[in-house]
């Protein structure tokens, strides 16, 4: 397969698209066609519910495609680095370095598990088949997913979990150092950057084993938008992310097309539309590795590169519609202390009211110096939730289609099953 | 004695013949001399580096055994007895007068590639910030020269540099300063190069990303070469990078350990991207397996003796004036080849080792202590051992101008002053 197919058939401006909604809409159909067609499984897992069960679907999920794909096996517990890196985090028990917090919630996962991202690209590897024309040596018949599959979503895993490592760096720079931290933040951040290092270098190996230099492409051009993503928009001084200053709709510049996956995504009109922003936030962030990852398990399947293209869709689609979901949750309890500032409701309420991004200025040296609660209150009042759960129901729409495209069976109920699960009773 | 013990570590391949010039080599004094006429000398990667007690198969034997081996014994022994340019033949060869036009506007190359990969205007600028064509491309120069060599080898005296080479040459200075920047980050160092690194100008979140974006980018420059076993060399200079910072946070216990675990160490961090990075470009030509393993084995060779240079620099600079900091690697606690030769003599080090010169004093009295005995002698017979072996398999290439370059280049290492 030549690297031109790939670039030629590209054309998925995904900021485009979104920038106006009636588009989408008309494009894909209702999702109710979708969930009739994996009924059966779906009620299945569901019955004892009334609402889908996020943990439950993902279980059911993992035992079809077999063992979790966690990248926490046995063989990592056995290698040497980890084991030192365990050591050395012991150390840092007591600090409050945030490497602590991310190493927990890599073992303790909740609803946003990055698991279940490896457990999607092995969803849709299963859901999708592969050409009759691989040697049986190369097939897990009983999970019905290729080892070179496998070995992919360990990468995304891999990719994913050293991204969020390096991100939870501390900037040492503009840190107000009491007496007795700077060692222990210095410590960690040394760690940090070795874990995320090692995690990126394995990666790197496991990719080139596979021997497919147009994946190894694809692949590492995810690794390039995850690092471009914390460059973009507005900063506080420890590069958590602050949304631009909105501007009114009049003055949007046209979005530009995006031809090839493999380029960087443009930022032409993205500034001042939040809407736009938080697309393209959140495509670099996170849609970009699970489309690109689902777009290479398709082709490392054999399949054509229409359907890989569609794989990078529904990637992208289902990451966004998980990143709306996650968006949504700090509004269905009570109160939080504080939520993204950059998440969809937020990103609404900010464009329909100007006026509210003197709060966001307030935190420019960080954003513990924001009022939450009067941000809270601005979303809780206007229609940011309800714009948000349209954007959700619009991305979750576009997954179900391409998911429509591949044949009935376990897996494709179960991700269907989790695209369901994201739905939050408001 | 711990040049016998270092030596048996690091050379247990070499033949008989080394051993005996390495006599020689100890006999004479004179090592960090002024530069020779051409480059001006070079100093890249800081006070750190890699595997070396695997020496693989005995370097050389069998490739082209037969051919001039009375030259060679001839020229090697000559380069070594002098301790400074040797006469190659009839001409001395500058290697970086020799591929100017290759090397030309390889940094320029390297931001375009980078600008192409990014709209993010702060990012493009982190990620070229070191790219700025005032290092001296080390690792370009000696994969440019190793290419034609290679390629003079194979196809002789018409052929040409291939794009794919060039781009390795490249992807070779973007992993080294993607590891730059992470190291600045780790170590939070205040200059290099001259100016201000990364980490004092830039967030370290971003600073961190953008070593991750610079890799990113290199790897999908390897990955459009096409090569799978390219991918695969390449991808091994990436893990032996991280393996080798992870060996830098623990130390041995007992001696011999502990020199076996510097000298892997050193291996890792520096050599493995210069042995392969060597080797791609050979495997680019076409060339067999004996000949990338001879290149191969060059680019570990002078790896090694690059940064034991490196090492010895760290201690003697300063004696010299030469306006950098003393014994940078004594404060970040690492215990490089000086400090454990010395330790032979001197075992009150063995504990400092232990804690990582953490207690006042600690690095003013290794540093004396080091002075005091043999090891920095010990470190630059052995430095001088590698760039020996490195000039002799270089010797095993058809004779031409680039194959004389790469004998020269192993003699710029050793003479380095900064």
């Amino acid at each position: 397969m030549s690297l031109s197919r790939l670039r030629s058939v590209v054309r998925c401006d995904v900021v485009k698209a979104f920038a106006s909604s009636s588009a989408v809409t008309k494009l894909f159909r209702p999702c109710g066609e979708v969930t009739s067609a994996c009924s059966t499984q779906r009620r299945n897992v569901t019955q004892h519910n009334t609402k889908p069960d996020w943990n439950r679907a993902v279980s059911e999920a993992e035992k079809i495609v077999g063992y979790p794909t966690s990248f926490l096996s046995l063989r990592w517990v056995l290698s040497d680095e980890i084991a030192n890196v365990a050591l050395h985090l012991r150390k840092l028990v007591g600090s409050n370095h945030p490497l602590l917090k991310t190493a927990k919630n890599l073992i303790y996962n909740g609803k946003n598990n990055m698991q279940a991202w490896g457990l999607i690209v092995l969803l849709v590897s299963k859901a999708a088949g592969h050409s009759p024309e691989i040697p049986d040596m190369e097939q897990d018949k009983a999970a019905g997913v290729l080892h070179s599959q496998r070995a992919l979503a360990e990468v995304t895993e891999m990719i994913r979990t050293s991204h969020l490592v390096h991100k939870g760096l501390v900037n040492m720079n503009s840190r107000q150092l009491t007496a007795g931290e700077p060692d222990d933040m210095m410590f960690g951040n040394k760690i940090a950057l070795l874990s995320g290092d090692y995690l990126l270098a394995n990666s790197c190996s496991e990719l080139a084993n596979l021997r497919n230099q147009e994946l190894v492409e694809l692949m590492s051009s995810a690794v390039r938008d995850l690092a471009e993503a914390e460059f973009l928009g507005e900063r506080d001084e420890q590069n958590n992310p602050l949304p631009s200053r909105p501007v009114p709709e009049a003055s949007w510049e046209p979005a530009s097309d995006w031809d090839c996956i493999l380029d960087p995504l443009p930022m032409g009109g993205v500034q001042g539309c939040l809407r736009r922003e938080w697309v393209a936030r959140h495509v670099l962030a996170a849609g970009a590795l699970l489309g690109k990852s689902c777009s290479a398990a398709l082709k490392l399947a054999g399949h054509n590169s229409e359907l890989q293209t569609q794989g990078y869709l529904f990637g992208c689609h289902l990451a966004l519609a998980w990143q709306a979901f996650l968006d949504l949750e700090a509004f269905t309890g009570p109160e939080p202390a504080s939520f993204s500032l950059v998440g969809a409701p937020m990103a609404f309420t900010l464009q329909a009211k100007p006026e509210l991004y003197k709060y966001i200025e307030a935190g420019r040296r960080s954003v513990q110096d924001i009022d939450y609660h009067a941000l809270y209150r601005a979303v809780v009042e206007g229609t940011g939730i309800a714009h948000t759960q349209q954007l959700q129901r619009q991305h979750v729409d576009a997954a179900r289609h391409v998911l429509h495209r591949f044949p009935v069976g376990d897996a494709r109920a179960a991700l269907a099953n989790i695209i369901g699960a994201m739905r939050h009773d408001l | 004695m711990a040049c016998l013990s270092s030596s048996r570590l690091c050379a247990r391949v070499q033949d008989k013949l080394m051993c005996q010039f390495g006599h020689k080599v100890r006999r004479q004094t004179v090592f960090v001399k002024l530069k020779p006429p051409g480059p001006s000398p070079l100093r890249l990667f800081g006070k750190t580096c890699q595997r070396v007690t695997t020496c693989g198969p005995a370097c050389g034997t069998g490739v082209h055994a037969n051919t001039g081996s009375a030259r060679r014994l001839a020229s090697s022994l000559q380069s070594t007895s002098t301790g400074s340019l040797p006469d190659y033949g009839t001409q001395i060869v500058d290697p970086y007068r020799l591929l100017e036009d290759d090397l030309n506007g390889i940094y320029e190359d390297i931001r375009t590639e980078l600008q192409k990969n990014t709209n993010q205007a702060e990012l493009n600028t982190i990620a070229t910030y070191y790219f700025d064509g005032q290092g001296k491309a080390l690792r370009p120069m000696v994969a440019i020269l190793m290419a034609r060599a290679v390629n003079y080898h194979v196809y002789g005296e018409n052929s040409a540099l291939l794009p794919s080479q060039r781009q390795v040459a490249m992807i070779s200075e973007m992993i080294h300063s993607a590891s730059l920047i992470h190291d600045d980050v780790i170590d939070q160092s205040d200059f290099r190069r001259g100016k201000p690194s990364v980490n004092v100008l830039w967030n370290h979140k971003k600073v961190a990303m953008a070593g991750d974006f610079i890799l990113a980018v290199a790897s999908m420059m390897i990955a459009r070469l096409r090569s799978d076993d390219v991918t695969l060399v390449l991808s091994q200079v990436v893990t032996d990078l991280v393996q080798g910072e992870f060996m830098q946070l623990g130390s041995k216990e007992t001696e011999n350990e502990r020199f076996a675990h510097y000298l892997t160490k050193t291996y890792r961090k520096t050599a493995s991207l210069i042995a392969n990075s060597v080797k791609a470009v050979a495997l680019l030509s076409g060339a067999d397996a004996g000949a990338c393993e001879v290149a191969f084995q060059y680019g570990r060779n002078l790896g090694l003796a690059f940064q034991l240079v490196d090492d010895l620099l760290d201690f003697v600079s300063s004696a010299q004036a030469m306006g950098k900091p003393t014994a940078a690697d004594l404060k970040l606690g690492l215990a490089t080849a000086p400090v454990l030769f010395a330790c032979e003599k001197y075992p009150e080090l063995n504990p400092m080792i232990m804690r990582r010169f953490q207690e006042s004093g600690d690095v003013e009295k290794a540093f004396e202590l080091v002075h005091k005995s043999r090891g920095l002698e010990q470190t630059r017979f052995l430095a001088r051992k590698h760039g020996a072996e490195a000039a002799r398999l270089a010797a095993e290439f058809a004779d031409s101008p680039y194959q004389k370059g790469l004998a020269v280049t192993a003699d710029l290492v050793l003479n380095r002053i900064k």
